[in-house]
């Protein structure tokens, strides 16, 4: 079970869903993996997010790339993660003129991205998913789904810990430790404070993995380097009762609210944009939280008078320079950074943007970039590799 | 919503005017010879939650502090503690509704501590690995819905969220070890009532047992406890009564269904 | 367009595997609250107070019944030796014991009836109101017969 002495030993830095993929990965390509997060795992933004599977319809229209790699990504995690889905499809409805009036774009746009599309009545819509706003004009259904937002990924922490990584929550990255050689600065490894019994201690690595989503620019800085990484928060609302099975999306241009999904006995309606440089402390603010409901009750009406169970914000990593508006010009892809050939950094790679759905996706970029570094010649097992259950991580 | 960077009220804040809460937290780390409490002040607003105010603990005032927690909505199960002596999830536990100026927090009970209010959930797991479980049902959706077309019919994930809550409240998993306890066997209805590829029989069989469905007193603090409507003790009687019903029919000759 | 399939955690070991749990935890074991929690009133609900309330009239009762054996034999000593015990029996410091007796059987008795309903899948959405119910009943009794009690010493 445990790795060979002399495979490379690589320290990921964040326990999210990004942090487990890569993990994953790396285990499988024969390297040796400690994994690292300061609180529970998932902790961060990935367990807080909507928990919707893209079918990428979403970006069909405006960010083609992001459509194609979420798409991809969609069918790769129904095949390695069966049952961690609830796969009931999604509907784009429109409910105004003005939507109705994008939906041919919209359905176009679907098919030229290879996301399966298929345009639906208003009466079947209505039979369908029976609490919609009867006002509503049509219809386009999209593979789309719910995912536990937390137990998803803690499958790619179960397989790759029984595949022999080390995974350590409750343990912090507080510095890194950097070699001065006559070509650069060199990070040869992590320091850590162990929450659990107070120590400090070292992690020697061949290779450090940033990969702590909107913290990424915090972390990045322990290496005396600097990453373009704005966190941007969004807020969520879940109330009481089960209002749809599909994930009911608002067919217009990408706007706030615009998204309804159940999970278990709720509905999660989301979501809006703002910035902030404080991932660790996110405001719930009251008018974006009236704002979820107003979108929301415009697509599924019996929401307006729904019991709130909770309101929370999740940070999302947004690729791009300070000094954006709203977070949603942004680009949503993801980027691996190279320390070295970005800022003279070696032993230091990070990963940042995404999307939940397209964590896997995430975690081969940044192994392909590793092994390149390494000079290993390994290929990505994870399209087809399956997923421990999650609640292997315990046994 | 252009132009604005923390836009409006922050109906969760941990810095609100008015009077201070004390939060007598309990802490732990690996070494120590005993666990004691610490206490923190903090102002909160009328949403403000207790893992709210945990973790602006944790970002402000004391880093070392570890808890658990990841989704915000009682969905990951992983934020179950002790609140001023009730299971209760912190993240949909509000403070202002404790309806007390001083809230103590505590680990949940009957799992093993890893520090602070941290618990490895192994031994809670181990339970469901016991008897197996399937973790997403078929729904029947309302009586005139269709199915989308390529969907054979609507799935959801299973009430339960893991969070030991159940476990923490039970007296008898408080005194025995060997009980397997409200979670697993609420999950044994479940799996009995509709198998999706388990086999019931085996389970009813399995959990048949005087540390099975038999232990249990009724006592229906795990109902009381649970935030996800699992409804554990109801499940246990349930199972009961298949489990007699199995019994009678064998006694009388019949085979087991 | 999307495909249905179901994954289940992995079924094996028949009941708890402590050495798995023991494994992982490094030695530490889960911090059970003991028997000694089944009287700490601290965050109990009706239901717990059910049952503390049953295992408590049932050692009663048990008890009660030993000692209700060993006057029982005092038969066998004559009628002088059980005269003397009827005596004491009339003083109100004993009748007052009896009043407890009976609050024992018809708690231990009528709760009883609960458990036994419910523990066959039996009224179980409405055990609450049937345990409010049943000892509001057992309150009446037990009033009822108190007041008989005394009268007679």
């Amino acid at each position: 079970m445990s790795q060979a002495s002399s495979a490379p030993h690589v320290v990921v830095v964040g326990g999210g869903g990004t942090g487990a993929a890569v993990a994953h990965d790396l285990v499988l390509r024969g390297m040796s993996i400690t994994l690292v997060e300061r609180g529970e795992l998932t902790s961060g933004t990935t367990g807080r997010h909507h928990g919707l599977l893209h079918s990428g319809a979403r970006y069909a229209v405006k960010d083609r790339e992001s459509a194609v790699e979420c798409i991809e990504e969609n069918r790769i995690l129904r095949r390695i993660a069966p049952g961690s889905f609830e796969l009931n499809d999604g509907l784009f409805v429109a409910i105004t003129p003005e939507d109705e009036a994008c939906e041919p774009l919209f359905f176009e746009s679907c098919l030229a991205s290879g996301v399966p599309a298929r345009r639906v009545t208003r009466e079947e819509a209505l039979r369908m998913e029976p609490n919609l706003n009867p006002a509503l004009r049509c219809a386009v259904q999209v593979p789309d789904g719910t995912m536990d937002a937390m137990r998803l990924p803690l499958r790619f922490f179960a397989t790759a810990r029984r595949n022999g990584a080390t995974i350590k929550p409750f343990t912090e990255a507080v510095a890194m430790t950097i070699v001065q050689n006559p070509g650069g600065r060199c990070v040869t490894g992590v320091a850590v404070q162990d929450h659990m019994n107070g120590r400090r201690y070292e992690i020697g690595a061949d290779i450090v993995v940033n990969a702590t989503g909107p913290w990424g620019e915090k972390i990045a800085r322990l290496a005396g380097v600097d990453v373009p990484i704005q966190p941007s928060p969004g807020i969520l609302v879940a109330v009481r009762g089960r209002y749809c099975n599909m994930v009911i999306n608002r067919l217009h241009e990408s706007g706030d609210g615009d998204i309804v999904l159940p999970q278990r006995e709720l509905s999660v309606i989301g979501t809006s944009s703002w910035v902030t440089d404080d991932p660790d402390h996110l405001a719930v603010p009251a008018n974006h939280v009236e704002e979820m409901f107003r979108q929301g009750s415009a697509m599924i009406p019996a929401i307006r008078s729904a019991q709130t169970r909770a309101t929370w914000s999740a940070a999302r990593p947004l690729i791009g320079e300070r000094g954006a508006s709203t977070g949603r010009e942004l680009s949503r892809t993801f980027k691996c950074f190279d320390h070295a050939a970005e800022d003279g950094v070696e032993g230091f790679v990070t990963i940042s943007g995404g999307k939940a759905t397209t964590l896997r996706a995430m975690a081969e970029a940044t192994a392909d970039v590793i092994c390149r570094k390494l000079g290993i010649e390994s290929p990505c097992r994870t399209r087809e590799y399956p997923l421990l259950a999650h609640t292997d991580y315990y046994a | 919503m252009t132009d604005v960077m923390d836009p409006g009220f922050d109906t969760h804040s941990t810095e609100a005017p008015g009077r201070p809460f004390r939060f007598r937290v309990f802490r732990y780390k690996q070494g120590d010879r005993a666990p004691h409490f610490e206490e923190f002040s903090l102002h909160v607003a009328e949403d403000t939650t207790v893992l709210d105010a945990l973790t602006a603990i944790r970002n402000r005032l004391d880093p070392t502090l570890v808890l658990r927690h990841s989704c915000f909505h009682a969905s990951c199960g992983t934020c179950g503690l002790r609140v001023n002596d009730r299971e209760a999830m912190a993240c949909v536990t509000k403070v202002v509704d404790l309806k007390s100026p001083v809230i103590k927090v505590e680990p949940i009970a009957n799992q093993a501590l890893v520090a602070d209010l941290v618990t490895d959930m192994v031994d809670f797991y181990a339970r469901f690995n016991a008897i197996g479980r399937a973790f997403v049902q078929a729904v029947a959706g309302p009586p005139d819905a269709a199915t989308p077309e390529g969907v054979g019919h609507y799935s959801r994930f299973e009430n339960c969220i893991e969070c030991g809550l159940c476990l923490s409240a039970c007296p008898i998993v408080a005194s025995d070890p060997r009980y397997l306890g409200p979670a697993a066997l609420a999950a044994a209805w479940r799996a009995v009532e509709e198998p999706r590829g388990l086999d019931p029989n085996a389970i009813l069989q399995l959990t048949d047992d005087e540390q099975g469905s038999w232990r249990c007193h009724a006592a229906f603090e795990c109902s009381e406890a649970c935030p996800a409507n699992v409804d554990p003790a109801g499940a246990i009687m349930l199972l009961r009564q298949r489990q007699v019903g199995e019994q009678l029919r064998s006694m009388l000759g019949g085979r087991r269904r | 367009m999307s495909e249905r399939l179901v994954e289940q955690s992995p079924a094996g070991r028949e009941g708890v595997d402590s050495a798995a749990v023991q494994r992982r935890t490094d030695g530490a074991s889960p911090r059970r609250r003991g028997v000694a929690s089944w009287g700490d009133p601290r965050g109990r609900r009706l239901g717990g107070w059910a049952f503390v309330l049953h295992r408590v009239t049932g050692l009663g009762i048990l008890i009660y019944l030993f000692l209700h054996l060993a006057v029982l034999s005092l038969l066998a000593r004559g009628p002088s030796a059980w005269d003397d015990f009827v005596s004491i029996a009339l003083s109100p410091f004993f009748l007052f014991f009896d009043v407890v007796l009976i609050f024992g059987l018809l708690a231990h008795g009528l709760n009883g009836i609960r458990v036994t309903l419910v523990g066959f899948g039996l009224v179980v959405d409405r055990q609450k109101a049937m345990f409010v119910a049943l000892m509001v009943l057992g309150a009446i009794i037990l009033i009822v017969a108190a007041l008989r009690i005394f009268e007679v010493g």
